[in-house]
């Protein structure tokens, strides 16, 4: 169903992808050999056998897929622009500013911030909806689930 | 008899009844998203029925499932942006059938012939999966094993852009499912020496951070789309006339749904593209396919529900998933101390029948409401995505929080967020990592089981039939590709 499009120019798009898995499945195979030893007497496969028979078996497919034609590019797929990059810093500042204002409080201004960042610019409905979003969270996870959520030094505690 | 009864009386329950109920509206209006599919909403709902108990999530969950391939219908119709990757066979016909003006015809007869193809493939369950559970009473290890290499076979056709990419991703769900302590010999592995990580990778952070902020992060980078819209329609029943002209359609697409969804791995998008093609193949008015034919709604329609209840078939019956999305139930299950299997039907026989009593009231309540409230439900397009993916994000980071209450699992999901957008970007599908990770446990103590069986000989696998019929199913599967293109080399030369 995809429209048919040009290849990517450039680098093989597979060919790195194959590099990546076959860099992933090598480490870990190395990784196997750090495997503490299995007490002796165990009939059976060990610890390390099936992990090891794994990565065997995406090496083998890495390469195949290395050998493959590039992949089409998909038209609707953007290259992240600097808003898009700024949202991903907030996914990502959302953990360690949790430790400040707790999940809840911490959601809230996400909410308001990555909203701003995607476009959205009515800045009072932004507001409205994230405190309204934030209390339905509450209500769900907290009173009805009881959950208890991580609390912050300024707010949750 | 006695426990389909059993069942029924079970939904009687008004707290059971609720949640389906719940499961439905919210499948609708989730299927309806574009964006948010079926399986990334029971990926994040599933920590919030934890606490529900056993039936009434499955029954939420079966809920959700049921109602999202609809509700992807209803946006592929006016919006032309299928709320679910399943839909998108319908936009083909459905948003040219809008553009005629008969929107309202084409959302009614998506609303009826997606609930005769689900409670067809609820019907075929309710005969076909005790059958199946019956009949792998006789399985052993070996068996199993070769059915779990089988399902992960199916995984080269789960979608993405090529069988490799998806098999490499199968093969890394497997590898995850090798992270923690090993059982058999209590040698801890990939753990780092993370205590979090000691009891293996959790099922739910994963499947949240592939499915819901792999998405986000998708959509943060594709902020400027805008979707076309038509003049939204409230539904019109289709006229005897029109029903005539769909009836081969519907059951066509039914048969076909109900078939694939039971094979192992593949599910709703694959039977709808199946079915649509297979419509306009048997349809005695192929002229009208591309401009608006309405058994061009109907076909795909009728197969993407069938699925549903089909894939359920081998998830009960064998433990192993039918789709992407019965692999996040089988998960839920599993989470609930509940380990889906031919043994299920004589432990729990009441729980597998509420289930699937439940999926036929969803079934019939996503038909009520989508006869009359469609236009209602279209509206939910219309949410801003600014508001709409950053609250997604923060029901992830609750959700993969919530059921261990450990941040370790936030981080899990985070990582798993990013690998869920690296694989949307570079043509991997997340859902064989899903399969992967779900049988992994599965594959590895079977084939251990096995060989000790053997003594540690492989030709052990030599004496049991079914299992090589199964080996030989999958490796004739895997390898047919390869043949067809080597015949095609041949020709040409």
């Amino acid at each position: 169903m995809k429209p048919s499009v040009a290849p990517v120019a450039g680098a093989n798009l597979n060919r790195v992808a194959a590099a990546l898995a076959a860099a992933l499945a090598a480490a870990a195979f190395a990784g196997t050999f750090f495997f503490d030893e299995v007490p002796p007497g165990l009939p059976g496969l060990g610890a390390v056998e099936f992990p090891r028979l794994i990565c065997i078996v995406i090496l083998a497919l890495s390469a195949t897929l290395a050998l493959q034609e590039p992949p089409r590019r998909d038209p609707d797929a953007h290259a992240p622009d600097g808003s898009a990059l700024a949202i991903w810093a907030c996914c990502l500042m959302f953990i360690p500013a949790m430790a400040l204002g707790g999940m809840l409080g911490t959601s809230a201004v996400f909410l308001v911030a990555a909203g701003w960042l995607w476009g959205e610019r009515r800045l009072p409905m932004l507001i409205g909806i994230s405190l309204a979003v934030v209390l339905c969270l509450w209500l769900v996870f907290v009173k009805v689930f009881r959950l208890t959520l991580p609390g912050g030094l300024l707010f949750g505690n | 008899m006695e426990a389909f009864l059993g069942g029924l009386a079970i939904l009687a329950d008004p707290y059971v009844m609720l949640m389906v109920l719940l499961g439905t509206v919210l499948g609708i209006f989730v299927g309806a998203l574009p964006g948010i599919s079926g399986s990334t909403t029971i990926a994040l709902m599933l920590p919030m029925t934890i606490t529900m108990g056993p039936i009434a999530s499955i029954c939420f969950l079966g809920a959700i499932y049921c109602a999202a391939n609809f509700g992807g219908s209803i946006t592929a119709i006016l919006v032309n942006a299928p709320g679910d990757p399943s839909a998108s066979a319908t936009a083909l016909e459905g948003f040219k059938m809008a553009e005629k003006g008969q929107a309202g015809l084409a959302l009614g007869i998506s609303a009826i012939a997606s609930a005769i193809g689900g409670i067809v493939s609820v019907v075929v369950l309710i005969v076909a999966a005790p059958a199946l559970a019956r009949s792998a009473y006789s399985f052993g290890p070996p068996e199993y094993f070769a059915l779990a290499l089988f399902g992960l076979s199916m995984c080269a056709a789960i979608g993405g852009d090529s069988p490799v990419k998806n098999l490499i991703a199968a093969a890394f769900g497997l590898l995850l499912a090798t992270v923690g302590m090993d059982l058999t010999t209590g040698v801890e592995r990939f753990a780092f020496g993370i205590t979090e990580l000691s009891d293996g990778i959790g099922f739910v952070p994963v499947l949240i951070g592939l499915f819901a902020v792999g998405e986000m992060l998708d959509q943060a980078a594709n902020r400027h789309g805008k979707a076309e819209i038509v003049s939204l329609e409230a539904a019109r029943v289709p006229g005897r006339a029109e029903m005539r002209k769909c009836w081969r359609s519907i059951w066509l697409g039914s048969g076909i749904g109900t078939f694939i969804g039971a094979l192992p791995a593949l599910g709703a998008t694959t039977a709808a593209l199946i079915g649509y093609n297979e419509t306009r193949r048997w349809s005695k008015h192929k002229e009208e396919f591309g401009h608006g034919s309405i058994e061009g709604v109907a076909g795909p329609e009728a197969a993407n529900n069938a699925a549903v209840g089909g894939s359920m078939v081998p998830t009960l019956a064998l433990g192993i998933p039918g789709s992407a999305t019965t692999a996040i139930i089988l998960a839920g299950l599993i989470v609930q101390g509940v380990r889906p299997g031919p043994h299920l039907f004589n432990e729990q026989p009441t729980l597998l029948y509420a289930v699937f009593a439940s999926m036929l009231a969803a079934n019939i309540f996503y038909l009520v409401m989508g006869l009359s409230m469609a236009r209602l439900f279209a509206r939910i397009s219309l949410i801003p995505p600014a508001f709409l993916w950053p609250a997604v994000f923060v029901l992830s980071v609750i959700g993969a929080y919530g059921p261990n209450q450990s941040m370790g699992d936030v981080y899990v999901m985070l990582a798993a967020g990013v690998v869920g957008f690296l694989f949307r970007r570079t043509g991997f599908s997340p859902a064989p990592l899903i399969m992967g990770l779900v049988l992994g446990g599965m594959v590895e103590e079977t084939l251990k089981q096995s060989l000790i069986i053997f003594g540690d000989d492989l030709s052990g696998f030599l004496q049991r039939p079914i299992a090589l019929v199964l080996f030989a199913i999958t490796a004739a599967g895997l390898g047919w590709p390869l043949v067809a293109r080597l015949t095609r080399v041949a020709r040409a030369a």
